[in-house]
């Protein structure tokens, strides 16, 4: 949210009040949005969240219903997309078939008038390292190089913002992991402003310094990836970026610095500053914590744990071993089932399904929502099995 | 034996046993053939038979009274190249005209389908296929009616005095549309029009519209978005729809016939009467090949300097 703060210059993108619909449906709900120049913003939500209309309404492709689009100071909303500096990465890429990768790279620099393009295509296409490839069809190219392609016909022109519209979502999932890490180097490389849009939760966290995390046409929250996983502001935010074990809970104390909460009769403890809710003795709140913070200790072995962290006891259900961790599944009485993902550096041969156990946690790793929202908001398929842990 | 030889591959069968087995692939390999067989056979009778017996007829002498004989007179073909070159010429100027008419009229109607209809675009195809349902005749006729020289339409032309530029231009004459080669390129046009409009459809449906998105979003204003991609994308559709108007159009003699005269007549009329009226089969024969060489030879060098292979 810092970010957001930064003085206009140049490749800002300031969004204000847009917003979209279409007929009587809510594409995009009236939206502020500031994108600092030279970051790598990136719009996460499921599809039908608004983030692709909001990227679009950027590029001029979709005209906002209201509000204004700025680059760089200067108002754009009435320009068409061919008169914007900026360029878009397409799903699916969107290469011109009748062209080779040479033609299609140069197109933009020959729509401008540029004389020698020669030299610029030759250079850019080193770049992506398709240099070899200049006189191929698209369709002659695999996935990751069209990929690469499309990257480089958008970058060539030097644009103030590079718009990225799922840009990885055809490719398999090794080539994902490696095209990431491919365009955090060519953003880090160029310095231009680049906003992406995903649904996919781990792309985001790994390529963004700040994620928008959008749903049904509003952000739900916006921030540093890792300022978003430890301290989600919402329930679609602590479920669709990860996964939250969420427990509807009473407050019973409240000092200046901590919450003291109670769940299934369990004591729970939360710090004040980590609860996104105004919270006053007799209210109710969620709390919620990551399945990867916390410990498991069988039953017998209760007496071992620390002095001072939040403990709930239960029973394992499900334990299923993943070979870096192994997730179980506790059902706890009066609260449901949980999650917890233990790293297997010391596997206790005990926790087997229908084991007593004690979860523990640290209270600084609690956090606290309002109450008053779905506590499923933000499970998607795509997370399956691992969900049904906070189905409670 | 049969314990055995149920496991074991069929290689290692005996003989006898083999054979019926290995028959069956094979006979399944036939099976598309037998499939292919009765439009096949269909093609050496209503196709290649006639051909055959169309090629003999043109090195024929005789007459109807005698009989014709096969007498390997080639001569034939040269007379009538020498005698009605002037309505071969005629035709492949009509089928051009009325070919690029088409293509400047069904090319925005067929962008219009593709990308502007929306949900109108069944109904708006149905109108383009709906005059099939009428008889070519049937429809060449009106066109008779809609030219006819007290209507409305030469009214309106004589009105704003556009039948004087036209007969400046020398394609109409005096105060009339009809029995000029504006009436029997109009009535082509007209007739030909959907075998140009549904593959040019065809085509523009099958470009991706975000390849429209993205020149735009690389500077390119709406019409270079035309010139460099949408209009070579669709490519193929021109091909196609240009083969199919001009190679018909250049046979055709239904609309000369209705709505020219004597000095609009094409080639096909000219067969047309030497095999129905003035029965010199071997002129008539000798014509309809000479119209097939030309017709070939001419899409052979279009389909070669279109350059379209790669795309069609």
């Amino acid at each position: 949210m810092t970010h957001t703060a930064t003085p206009s210059s140049g490749g800002d993108v300031r969004l204000h009040r847009i917003s979209k619909t279409y007929g009587s449906f809510t594409a995009v709900q009236p939206l502020d949005l500031t994108i600092p120049a030279g970051s790598f913003f990136a719009l996460l939500g499921a599809s039908g969240c608004g983030k692709t209309t909001t990227l679009r309404m950027i590029a001029g492709l979709e005209e906002p219903t209201t509000g204004t689009v700025e680059l760089s100071g200067q108002d754009v909303t009435a320009l068409p997309p061919y008169k914007r500096q900026v360029n878009t990465v397409f799903q699916n890429y969107a290469l011109f078939p009748h062209l080779d990768i040479y033609e299609n790279v140069a197109f933009g620099l020959r729509r401008r008038g540029v004389k020698s393009v020669k030299k610029q295509v030759e250079e850019m296409l080193d770049l992506v390292q398709l240099g070899p490839m200049a006189r191929r069809r698209p369709q002659q190219l695999s996935g990751g190089q069209q990929q690469r392609v499309a990257v480089a016909r958008a970058l060539i022109n030097h644009p103030e913002v590079l718009l990225l519209d799922e840009p990885l979502g055809a490719l398999d999932l090794k080539l994902r992991r490696q095209m990431q890490l491919e365009l955090k180097r060519i953003q880090t490389e160029v310095g231009i402003t680049f906003v992406h849009v995903t649904h996919d939760q781990e792309e985001a966290m790994t390529m963004a310094d700040t994620v928008a995390v959008m749903n049904g046409g509003r952000v739900e929250q916006l921030g540093a990836p890792a300022e978003l996983y430890e301290n989600p502001a919402t329930t679609f935010v602590a479920n669709f970026l990860g996964t939250s074990n969420l427990i509807p809970a009473e407050v019973t104390e409240a000092d200046g610095t901590a919450l003291v909460l109670t769940a299934g009769g369990a004591t729970l403890r939360l710090p004040t500053r980590r609860c996104n809710t105004p919270a006053r003795k007799g209210e109710k709140v969620l709390a919620g914590f990551r399945p990867e913070k916390v410990a498991l200790a069988h039953a017998d072995d209760a007496a071992a744990v620390p002095e001072g962290h939040n403990r709930m006891a239960g029973r394992v259900r499900i334990a299923s071993f993943i070979g870096v961790s192994t997730q179980y599944v506790v059902d706890v009485p009066g609260v449901g089932e949980l999650s917890v993902y233990e790293q297997n550096i010391g596997r206790d041969g005990r926790l087997v399904p229908g084991a007593d156990v004690v979860l523990h946690w640290e209270p600084e790793h609690t956090f606290g929502l309002d109450a008053a929202q779905s506590l499923l908001a933000g499970t998607t398929d795509d997370e399956g099995a691992e969900l049904d842990g906070e189905a409670a | 034996m049969t314990a055995t030889a149920a496991p074991a591959p069929p290689d290692e069968q005996s003989d006898d046993e083999a054979l019926p087995l290995r028959r069956t692939p094979a006979r399944k390999r036939l099976v598309p053939y037998w499939l292919l067989l009765p439009g096949i056979l269909w093609l050496i009778v209503f196709f290649a038979a006639p051909l055959v017996y169309q090629a003999s007829t043109s090195i024929q002498t005789g007459s109807l009274e005698e009989g014709f004989k096969v007498t390997w007179h080639f001569a034939t073909y040269w007379d009538a190249l020498a005698e009605y070159w002037p309505q071969f010429v005629r035709s492949v100027g009509y089928a051009a005209v009325a070919t690029v008419l088409c293509l400047l009229l069904g090319y925005p109607l067929a962008y219009l389908i593709a990308f502007k209809a929306g949900r109108w675009r069944n109904l708006v195809m149905i109108l383009v296929i709906a005059p099939f349902f009428t008889s070519f005749l049937i429809r060449t006729l009106a066109w008779k009616t809609i030219l006819a020289d007290g209507g409305p339409v030469v009214g309106a032309l004589n009105a704003l005095h556009l039948l004087d530029v036209t007969s400046a231009l020398g394609i109409t004459e005096g105060h009339r549309v009809l029995a000029t080669p504006l009436a029997v390129v109009c009535g082509l046009t007209y007739n030909f029009l959907p075998f140009m409009v549904l593959p040019l459809y065809t085509s523009l449906e099958r470009i991706d519209p975000r390849l429209h998105e993205a020149a735009g979003d690389l500077y390119a204003r709406p019409a270079t978005t035309f010139r460099r991609v949408t209009f070579p994308l669709s490519m193929p559709g021109v091909v196609a729809g240009t083969l199919l108007t001009f190679i018909p159009a250049a046979g055709d003699y239904i609309n000369s016939e209705l709505l020219g005269s004597t000095d609009q007549k094409m080639i096909g009329n000219v067969i047309q009467s030497q095999f129905l009226r003035v029965l010199d089969y071997p002129t008539a024969a000798a014509l309809s090949f000479l119209l097939m060489a030309a017709i070939l030879a001419m899409v052979t060098l279009y389909i070669r300097k279109s350059g379209t292979e790669d795309l069609v």
